[in-house]
């Protein structure tokens, strides 16, 4: 039984140019224990989509799915109680700006502290102590050298990776089953970026704690996660596991992004002009019917303004009227978008 | 950190002698006698003419005059009141307690009051709650408080006949003072009607109070109101609810301590204005405090008590607003972070 299940997850968000479909029809599938990949330009909607499993939306959004199963039960169906205490024990989530997502007003130890849960095995006038020995075991174990005085300072004495390792430590001090991690390294250098995606598989693996790592860097997400999910415009293009997609895309949007990959081993590229899909991703307030891709993409025909449902062949799934490699599943096409 | 409590200091001492210079420079501009303005003697005998200019070195430079004063208004000699001749200094020390009394409770009473009715008028998804909170607050702000007052007093005091509209506590109650506050020293006092004379005490404090409440109130409701809006919309709290947090903890936890920050600092920016409708209240209520005193003593022409009044309520003014910014700073870590910046 898969994790997390989402069928036909749609966000509308009520803007002052009227409603806006930001996700559309996007479903996910993920496999406890699995690093799921979620690729996409900013503005796809990939954010959006981490917010809403989670349950922290806007006041202006509305949500509507067919179904989102997390381990079994719908988490449309639950009270807004229940997804916290689900939030709180069985997903967590990492933010892309470390330091603003740590209040400024208290010290990071008591931030981690607040976090955890309490162990009733121990009477309650000792789990102050314990809690405090547990926060700063785990800032250990992501890497932390010196876990008292991190835990003493504030967010913003600390560096964006210091403060990355405590948002992990917080999300992970719960055990939970599933971390979402939406963009972690975002603007943080070379070297952090790679102590964090370290911490993140080998959290992966000893903990068996499943990923959903959110990005817009395909040969980061290529490395380090299993299965992989393209979105464009707040529909997902195609998903798979992520050596296949990469070796034989089926769809348009992942071909262009593959085949849009610098390649520094010629000497003349720095010269030549630099690949892309023709014009650029639309605005919220400008969608196009149908397939998103549709005015970009080299391959769009008439029936490409029916949005196209994702049909599963061989273990993947795409969205697409044209795929390369397959052929396309006529039965479920979208009648209306 | 040193550094930083040094550099108020000093902001304070400069503050503090430029106000005396302009009181130095007034006094002499004053329409009468300068000895009279400078002691507030009337018919001052030989030997003591010849005590004041030697006191005052009023044969001396400008300078050396302004010197001689400041040493005199620094070691607590303020002269004497032309109409009662006490020192103005022991009527100070008589009437500044009442003062504070009052604008202790009224200011407990507008954070008591404003801050839940702040962050309730930001949670609130009703949109009537919201628009009655802020009508209520608007009105408040625009009340003039003597109108206020007036209206009280007379609802309260005269046609009901519930509360008492003048004075500190009733007449037939003795307190010794130990403290000045009233309400603590009727606590303190050992005659058999102390808890009556504390309950009548309240009773005194009630009206004033909330007249004088009214404003900061409003302030507090509308500041902590808008910084609670601003910062339920910050990632850290949407990460403490992603942690699984409760709201009503997220609130208290995090969002109300950075939401008072501002409050804070608004208090400390509003000292001038709730000072003077401290002196507007303090008169229309008959309330034995600075306030009072300083205006029956500008109505009498009284010029010593008008300059020992000046000078100690613009002096607490700027002892108090300097304190808040050190609390400010002290309490609130962010406000460090651009210290570090900075300096």
């Amino acid at each position: 039984m898969p994790l997390l299940d989402i069928r036909n997850l749609t966000i509308e968000l009520d803007t002052p140019h009227g409603r806006v479909k930001a996700l559309e029809r996007v479903s996910l599938t993920l496999n406890p224990g699995e690093v799921h990949g979620l690729m996409g330009e900013s503005g796809s909607g990939r954010s959006l989509l981490a917010k809403a499993i989670l349950g922290i939306g806007g006041h202006n959004w509305k949500i509507t799915a067919d179904r989102m199963m997390w381990n079994g039960e719908n988490l449309m169906d639950m009270s807004t109680k229940q997804r916290r205490s689900l939030m709180g024990s069985e997903i967590a989530m990492i933010f892309q700006d470390p330091i603003s997502s740590l209040d400024p007003a208290k010290s990071v130890g008591s931030q981690i502290i607040e976090a955890m849960p309490d162990n009733p095995d121990i009477p309650w006038w000792r789990r102050g102590q314990d809690k405090k020995l547990n926060a700063k075991k785990w800032l250990h174990k992501v890497g932390i050298k010196n876990p008292k005085k991190v835990m003493g300072s504030f967010a913003w004495e600390l560096s964006d990776g210091i403060c990355q390792k405590v948002m992990i430590a917080i999300a992970v001090a719960n055990q939970p089953k599933l971390l979402i991690a939406d963009e972690p390294t975002n603007s943080m250098e070379l070297r952090t970026q790679a102590q964090i995606f370290r911490l993140l598989s080998k959290l992966n693996q000893l903990h068996n704690v499943s990923i959903l790592l959110i990005s817009h860097e395909l040969d980061t997400l290529s490395r380090w996660s299993d299965r992989l999910s393209v979105m464009y415009c707040g529909q997902i293009m195609e998903s798979g596991i992520t050596a296949e997609v990469i070796e034989t895309p089926y769809h348009p949007y992942t071909r262009a992004l593959l085949d849009n990959i610098p390649d520094h081993s010629n000497p003349e590229y720095h010269k030549m002009m630099m690949e892309t899909l023709p014009g650029s991703a639309p605005a919220l307030q400008h969608l196009p019917i149908g397939c998103r891709l549709g005015p970009r993409c080299p391959e769009a025909q008439k029936r490409c303004v029916a949005q196209p449902l994702l049909c599963r062949k061989k273990n993947r799934e795409f969205a697409c009227h044209f795929p390369y490699h397959e052929e396309p599943c006529y039965d479920d096409t979208a009648t209306k978008s | 950190m040193t550094r930083y409590l040094l550099r108020r200091l000093n902001l304070f001492l400069a503050t503090s002698l430029v106000l005396i210079l302009v009181l130095f420079v007034a006094t002499s501009r004053f329409p009468v006698e300068h000895k009279f303005a400078l002691t507030g003697i009337h018919s001052p005998t030989p030997e003591q003419v010849a005590q004041i200019t030697a006191d005052y070195r009023l044969d001396e430079g400008n300078l050396s005059q302004f010197t001689a004063y400041l040493q005199q208004r620094l070691s607590g000699n303020l002269g004497v009141s032309a109409t009662s001749n006490q020192p103005v200094f022991d009527e100070l020390v008589q009437v500044l307690p009442a003062s504070f009394e009052l604008a202790g409770v009224a200011a407990i009473l507008a954070l008591l009051c404003g801050i839940p009715l702040g962050v309730l008028a930001s949670l609130s998804k009703n949109k009537i709650t919201q628009h009655s909170i802020m009508a209520i607050t608007l009105t408040g702000y625009s009340i003039p408080v003597f109108w206020l007052g007036l209206t009280l007093s007379l609802w309260f005091g005269v046609e009901l006949g519930w509360l008492p509209i003048s004075g500190q506590i009733n007449l037939l109650y003795e307190i010794e003072p130990v403290t000045g506050f009233l309400l603590i020293d009727t606590l303190l006092s050992d005659s058999q009607y102390r808890m009556s004379a504390f309950t009548d005490a309240v009773l005194h404090i009630i009206l004033p109070a909330i007249t004088l409440a009214v404003l900061p109130f409003t302030v507090v409701v509308r500041i902590t109101r808008t910084a609670m809006l601003s910062i339920m919309e910050e990632t850290y709290i949407k990460a403490a609810a992603a942690r699984g947090l409760q709201t009503s903890k997220i609130v208290i936890r995090h969002a109300l301590p950075n939401a008072l920050i501002p409050v804070l600092k608004n208090m400390g920016l509003m000292l001038g204005a709730f000072s003077s409708y401290a002196m507007v209240v303090e008169v229309i209520f008959a309330w034995p405090g600075v306030g009072a005193w300083l205006v029956s003593g500008i109505y009498q022409r009284d010029y010593t008590v008008i300059q020992g009044g000046i000078l100690s309520v613009a002096l607490i003014i700027i002892f108090l607003s300097i304190l808040i910014e050190v609390m400010h700073t002290a309490i609130n870590p962010i406000s460090r972070k651009e210290m570090y910046a900075t300096s």
